[in-house]
C-alpha cells in the first residue's frame, strides 16, 4: 500500500499475506522456515512468530515486502477471520496432510474468502507435513483437484525438511505482483473515466502503477471492527 | 433536556419521535427522528450565529468556535466524562454520553445533568480545559510548541515545510467545516475525507519538486508529521464524535468486560502462567500500556502503545511457550489482557484509529497487525459465548449474571503468589544470614586458633630470644671509696639509718630488707671475703664469689662469670642466669647482675621483670665486653642504668596503683631526678661531688651515709639488721662494693626513665602470659614498696 514510487523504475510493493488454517497444521512453522530458515522454535531469535516481514527482490528489479500475518487457528476464533484477512493481497491456506479435518477447514476458508473478497485475493493452498508421508490421509490428487477448482495454487510442503516453502512464497509473490499490476491498470482506467478529483493519484500511478491498491485498502479497513 | 434524558436513558427504542412525525425517535437525537433533529439543529445554529459575532473565517476557527464560544464552560467538562466511565454507574454513563454529544449542539448547553459528572476528575477536566484553551486562542500551548519544534526538525526544504503547513491548515479547515456544516454528518464520510487528504498529501510529498531533495525517510516522516498534527489538533472533534455510537459502544464493552471478569487464562486456553511473579509483572505492563492508549491523541501514538502492549505479551508468552509465540498463543493472551485491563473508551479509541490513521499503517507493519489483533480481541469479547469458552451454557449464564460467584483464581493466585514470593524472599534472606553467620563463627574459630598459634609463636620466640640472648645478672658495684664510709656511718649511726629506712621507705627500704636476708647468708659464708673485697678497689673480679654466696644456682653463675672473663661461653652462662632469675619472683628484669653486686639485691631492685629485654640484650653483651674491659666508670654507668630503670619503673607502677595519680605526676617526680641521671656517667670522684644533688632529690640518705666503716662493724650491723628488718646495713652486707652504690640507684632512675620513654618498650609485657605469675608477684612487691614509697618523698 505505502508504495513509495521512486522516480527510478523498480517498484516497491508491499503485500499483506495472511496465513489461515486450523491450529497445529504448521502455519507458524512454515513462516518461520521461510523467514528465518529455522524449524526448531528453540533456535529462533525473534520474540514473536505471528507477524513477520520478508523482503524479496524479484528478477525484474521490483522489490516486494511481504507482511506475513499469522492468525489464530482455533475454532473459537474462526469468526475473527474477516478482521484478519481484510485488505490482504494473498492468503496461504495451510492444512495438515495427515489430518482430513484440516483440509475440510481449508475448504471452508476458501469459500469464505471467495465470498468476502472475491478475486481480490490470491489463494495458495499448502499441504504441510509431507515429511509424515506415511501418515497421509489427504491424497495429493484430491488436493490438487480441489485447488484447481477454486483457482488456487497448490503446494505440498514440509517446514521441517524445508520442502517447497520458498517455492510457495515465490509463486505467491509472483502472482500478487501480477495481480497488482493488472489491478493498477484497471484502476487507472476507471479513475481516468470517473474522478476528476483523482487526477493527482492517477498521475502518481502512472509511474507507480500500484495506486489502485491504496484506494482499495481504505474501503476494506473501514468496513469492520466497529 | 433533563426530562428527555430520563426517557432516553431507558433502553426503549420504541419511542416515537417527539415531534410526532410518526418515525421512531432516537435518543441520540434527543428523542427526535433524524429528520426533525436535523431541522431543529439548523434552526439553532442560525440563532447562534446571530447571537455571536463569530470569527469563523479563520482556518482553525470553524466548528470549534461554535462548540466553545457558546458553551465554553461545559465543553471540557463534558469531554472529561468519558474518562470517568469506569467508576460511574451505567446510567450515569449514558447520561454522560448524552451530554457530551449535546454539548456540541449549541442550544442544549444549560442541562443540569452535566453538573454531577463535571465535578469528577478535575485533572482530566483541567487537561481538557487546556486543550480547549489552546483551540480558543492562538497562543501556542505545549503541544503546539512541540509541533513547531518538530516541524523545524524535519529535514525538508523550507518551501516543503511551508506546503506542509498549508496542507495541515487546509485539512484542519476541511474537518472543521465538515463538522460545522449543516449536512447530516457521517463518520465514514469524514473518514474518507481525511484518508483522501492523507493520500493527497502523500502524493504531494512524493512528487512535488519542493520535496525532491528529501530522502524517502524524510518524506515518510513528513507524512507522519502531517497526520499527527492534524489528528492531535482535531482529536477533540474526531474522537468519538456525537453523531456516532462510539460512546454507547464504549459503555457496552465496558459492561461486558466487567461481566466477564471471572474469565481466567484457563478459560481462554491461553498459556499465561498466572501464578508466576515474572509473568504477572509482564501482564501488568501490558495492561498499563493498553490502558494508556486512551491517553494519546494521535493515532500513531495509540498504535505505538498497542505495539508496546503486545510486545509485553509476547515476552510473557516466550516464558511459557519456550519459543516465539504464534498467533495461536498470542490472541488468547491478548484477549485475556484486554479482559483484565478493561480499558476506557475502548471502542472510541479503536474507531478513532481505524478511521483516521493513514490506512496503509493498518494494513502493513507491526502496528497494523497488533491493532488488528486488538480488534479481533474486542470482537471476540463482544461475541463471546459459552461455546467459545467451551463451557456449559447454563454455567456461563450464571456466571454472566453474577448469580454464581466464580472464585477468581487470578486474584487468589496473585495473593498466594505475593505471600509465597515473600516467603521465598525471606527464605533466601535467612539462608544468606545463615551462611554469613557460619562464616563469622568459622572466622572466630580460625581467629582463636591463630591467636593460640600466635601466642605459642611469641612464647617460642621469646624463649628462643631469651636462649639466644640470656640474662647475665651482674652484681652492682659500689665505688670502693664509699664502702668504708658507709660502714663507718652504719656503725656510728645505726639509729639514724633505721630512721632513714623508715622515712624513705620504698625501694630503698625493700632493698635493705632483702639485703639483710642475704647478708645473713653471706655472713655465714663469706665474711672474710667481703673484707677482702672491701679492701680491693674494683669489685669486678670478686663477682664470682658474690654469686656463690647468694644462692646455690648462683654458683653456676659465678663460675660462668669467671668463664666470661675468658669470654668463651657467654651464651651458655647467660642462659643459666636466666633460669636462675626466672625462679626468683620479680627478677626477670633484664639487667645483668653486675660484678661485685649481690645478685639477690639487684633482683629486688628490679621489680618489673619484662621490660627492655631486647635492648637489654645489647646492653648485656656490651656489658660483658665492658666487664672484660673492666673499667669502673663504664661498668658503673651500665649497671646503674639497668638497675635503675627497673627501679624507676617500679615506682611508677606503685604510684599508679595506690594514688591513681596521672602519669604526668610520675613524670614530674622523675623529672626531678633528671640532673642526677646525667651524673651517672661521671666517675667516682664526680659522684661524690654530686651527692648534694642527690640529697636534694632523695632526702638525707646519701648525706647520712657513713663514709668509712670497718668490715667487722659492717658484719655486726648486718646481724643487727637481720633483727630490724628495715635497716641500711643490708646494703653493706650485700657487698662492700654495693654499699658505695646505694646513692647511685636513685640517679640512674632518671636516666633510665628517659631512656625508657624514648624506647617505648614496655607495651609487650603483659600479653605474653608466661610472666603473668611473675608479674603478679612483682606487682605485689611493688605495692609493698609503693606503700613505703608514699612515705618517702614527704
Amino acid at each position: 500500500m505505502t508504495t513509495t514510487n521512486n522516480p527510478p523504475q523498480p517498484t516497491q510493493y508491499n503485500f499483506k499475506v495472511v496465513l489461515l488454517g486450523e491450529g497445529c497444521v504448521g502455519k507458524t512453522s512454515i513462516v518461520l522456515r521461510y523467514v528465518e530458515d529455522k524449524f526448531n522454535p528453540q533456535h529462533i531469535s525473534t520474540l514473536q512468530a505471528s507477524f513477520l516481514t520478508k523482503k524479496v527482490n524479484l528478477d525484474n528489479g521490483n522489490k516486494v515486502q511481504l507482511n506475513i500475518w499469522d492468525t489464530a487457528g482455533q475454532e473459537r476464533f474462526h469468526a475473527l477471520g474477516p478482521i484478519y484477512y481484510r485488505g490482504s493481497h494473498g492468503a496461504i491456506l495451510v492444512y495438515d496432510i495427515t489430518d482430513q479435518d484440516s483440509f475440510q477447514k481449508v475448504k471452508n476458508w476458501v469459500k469464505e474468502l471467495k465470498r468476502m473478497l472475491g478475486s481480490e485475493i490470491i489463494l495458495t493452498i499448502a499441504g504441510n507435513k509431507i515429511d509424515l508421508e506415511e501418515q497421509r490421509t489427504v491424497q495429493e490428487d484430491d488436493a490438487v483437484a480441489y485447488a484447481e477448482s477454486v483457482g488456487a495454487h497448490y503446494f505440498e510442503t514440509s517446514a521441517k525438511t524445508n520442502e517447497n516453502i520458498d517455492e510457495l512464497f515465490m509463486e505467491l509473490t509472483r502472482l500478487m505482483v501480477q495481480h497488482a499490476q493488472q489491478n493498477n491498470q484497471k484502476q487507472r482506467a476507471s479513475a481516468q473515466q470517473q474522478f476528476g478529483q483523482r487526477r493527482l493519484i492517477v498521475e502518481d500511478s502512472q509511474d507507480g502503477m500500484d495506486d489502485g491498491m491504496s484506494s482499495q485498502v481504505p474501503d476494506g479497513s473501514r468496513s469492520c471492527c466497529g | 433536556m433533563s426530562n428527555t434524558k430520563v426517557q432516553l436513558r431507558m433502553p426503549q427504542q420504541d419511542l416515537k419521535c417527539r415531534n410526532g412525525c410518526g418515525f421512531y425517535g432516537y435518543y441520540q437525537f434527543e428523542g427526535l427522528c433524524s429528520k426533525c433533529f436535523r431541522e431543529r439543529n439548523e434552526q439553532r445554529k442560525k440563532l447562534d450565529q446571530v447571537r455571536t459575532a463569530s470569527p469563523t473565517s479563520s482556518v482553525t476557527g470553524g466548528q470549534r468556535h461554535d462548540g466553545i464560544s457558546v458553551s465554553p464552560r461545559h465543553q471540557p467538562k463534558s469531554t472529561s466524562s468519558g474518562h470517568q466511565k469506569k467508576s460511574e454507574t451505567p446510567v450515569e454513563n449514558i447520561s454522560n454520553t448524552m451530554t457530551k454529544k449535546k454539548s456540541l449542539v449549541p442550544s442544549l448547553v444549560k442541562s443540569l445533568t452535566l453538573q454531577p459528572s463535571s465535578q469528577s476528575s478535575k485533572k482530566h477536566s483541567r487537561q481538557q480545559q487546556q486543550r480547549s484553551h489552546h483551540h480558543k486562542d492562538y497562543v501556542p500551548d505545549p503541544t503546539e510548541a512541540q509541533f513547531i519544534l518538530k516541524l523545524r526538525q524535519l529535514r525538508i526544504p523550507d518551501d516543503g515545510r511551508a506546503k506542509l503547513k498549508n496542507e495541515i491548515q487546509h485539512l484542519d479547515y476541511e474537518i472543521r467545516s465538515y463538522l460545522q456544516g449543516n449536512n447530516t454528518k457521517n463518520i465514514d464520510e469524514l473518514s474518507e475525507l481525511v484518508q483522501n487528504a492523507y493520500s493527497k498529501f502523500s502524493d504531494l510529498v512524493h512528487n512535488d519538486e519542493s520535496f525532491q531533495i528529501a530522502t524517502n525517510e524524510d518524506r515518510e516522516m513528513t507524512i507522519d508529521f502531517f497526520e499527527k498534527v492534524v489528528m492531535t489538533r482535531n482529536h477533540k472533534f474526531l474522537f468519538s464524535p456525537y453523531f456516532t455510537s462510539d460512546e454507547e459502544n464504549d459503555v457496552k464493552i465496558q459492561k461486558r468486560i466487567r461481566q466477564l471478569s471471572w474469565i481466567t487464562a484457563k478459560h481462554l486456553a491461553c498459556c499465561i502462567d498466572e501464578v508466576n511473579a515474572e509473568s504477572r509483572e509482564l501482564v501488568y505492563n501490558a495492561i498499563t500500556e493498553l490502558v494508556g492508549i486512551d491517553s494519546f491523541y494521535s493515532p500513531q501514538e495509540k498504535l505505538e502503545c498497542t505495539v508496546r502492549c503486545c510486545r509485553h505479551i509476547f515476552e510473557l508468552l516466550k516464558h511459557s511457550v519456550g519459543g516465539p509465540a504464534s498467533a495461536d498463543e498470542f490472541l488468547p493472551a491478548l484477549i485475556f489482557v484486554v479482559l483484565k485491563a478493561n480499558p476506557v473508551r475502548l471502542h472510541s479509541n479503536i474507531n478513532f484509529v481505524t478511521r483516521f490513521t493513514n490506512a496503509s499503517r493498518l494494513m502493513s507493519g507491526e502496528g497494523g497487525y497488533y491493532f488488528t489483533n486488538l480488534c479481533c480481541a474486542i470482537s471476540f469479547i463482544e461475541n463471546l459465548t459459552a461455546q467459545s469458552l467451551s463451557m456449559d451454557q447454563e454455567e456461563f449464564d450464571m456466571l454472566m449474571s453474577g448469580s454464581k460467584p466464580y472464585s477468581t483464581p487470578w486474584e487468589s493466585a496473585l495473593m498466594a503468589c505475593e505471600s509465597l514470593h515473600l516467603i521465598s524472599e525471606n527464605m533466601k534472606r535467612m539462608e544468606m544470614l545463615n551462611t554469613r553467620n557460619q562464616n563469622i563463627s568459622k572466622g572466630i574459630a580460625q581467629f582463636n586458633e591463630d591467636l593460640k598459634e600466635f601466642q605459642l609463636e611469641i612464647t617460642n620466640k621469646v624463649e628462643a630470644v631469651l636462649a639466644k640472648a640470656p640474662l647475665t645478672i651482674l652484681d652492682i658495684k659500689t665505688p670502693e671509696f664509699l664502702i668504708p664510709k658507709a660502714r663507718a656511718h652504719l656503725e656510728r649511726d645505726q639509729e639514724q639509718l633505721q630512721q632513714i629506712a623508715r622515712v624513705l621507705g620504698g625501694h630503698y627500704q625493700y632493698n635493705l630488707i632483702s639485703a639483710m636476708d642475704n647478708s645473713n647468708k653471706l655472713s655465714t659464708t663469706s665474711t672474710s671475703r667481703d673484707k677482702h673485697l672491701n679492701s680491693k678497689v674494683l669489685p669486678l673480679p670478686l663477682t664470682p664469689q658474690r654469686v656463690e654466696t647468694s644462692s646455690s644456682p648462683k654458683k653456676g653463675i659465678s663460675t660462668d662469670d669467671s668463664l666470661l672473663q675468658t669470654s668463651t661461653q657467654s651464651h651458655y652462662l647467660s642462659a643459666t642466669d636466666n633460669e636462675n632469675i626466672a625462679k626468683m619472683p620479680g627478677r626477670l628484669s633484664p639487667l645483668p647482675p653486675t660484678a661485685g653486686a649481690n645478685p639477690t639485691n639487684v633482683d629486688l631492685l628490679f621489680a618489673s621483670p619484662i621490660f627492655n629485654y631486647t635492648p637489654f640484650d645489647e646492653q648485656h653483651i656490651r656489658m660483658h665486653d665492658e666487664t672484660n674491659d673492666s673499667t669502673d666508670d663504664l661498668l658503673l654507668t651500665a649497671e646503674f642504668r639497668g638497675g635503675l630503670t627497673n627501679i624507676n619503673y617500679d615506682f611508677d607502677l606503685s604510684d599508679h596503683s595506690n594514688d591513681n595519680s596521672t602519669t604526668e605526676d610520675v613524670k614530674m617526680n622523675l623529672a626531678e631526678f633528671d640532673p642526677l641521671a646525667e651524673t651517672t656517667g661521671l666517675t667516682a670522684s664526680s659522684f661524690v661531688s654530686d651527692r648534694p644533688t642527690c640529697l636534694a632529690s632523695t632526702p638525707r640518705f646519701p648525706v647520712e651515709f657513713p663514709l668509712d666503716g670497718p668490715n667487722d662493724q659492717q658484719q655486726r650491723i648486718k646481724h643487727e639488721i637481720s633483727i630490724n628488718l628495715a635497716d641500711p646495713p643490708s646494703l653493706l652486707d650485700d657487698s662492700p662494693a654495693n654499699e658505695s652504690r646505694l646513692p647511685s640507684p636513685l640517679k640512674p632512675m632518671v636516666t633510665d626513665y628517659r631512656g625508657f620513654s624514648s624506647f617505648e618498650i614496655p607495651s609487650i609485657s603483659c600479653n605474653t602470659g608466661d610472666f603473668s605469675s611473675l608479674n603478679h608477684s612483682v606487682s605485689n612487691t611493688d605495692a609493698d614498696s609503693s606503700t613505703s614509697m608514699d612515705n618517702k618523698p614527704k
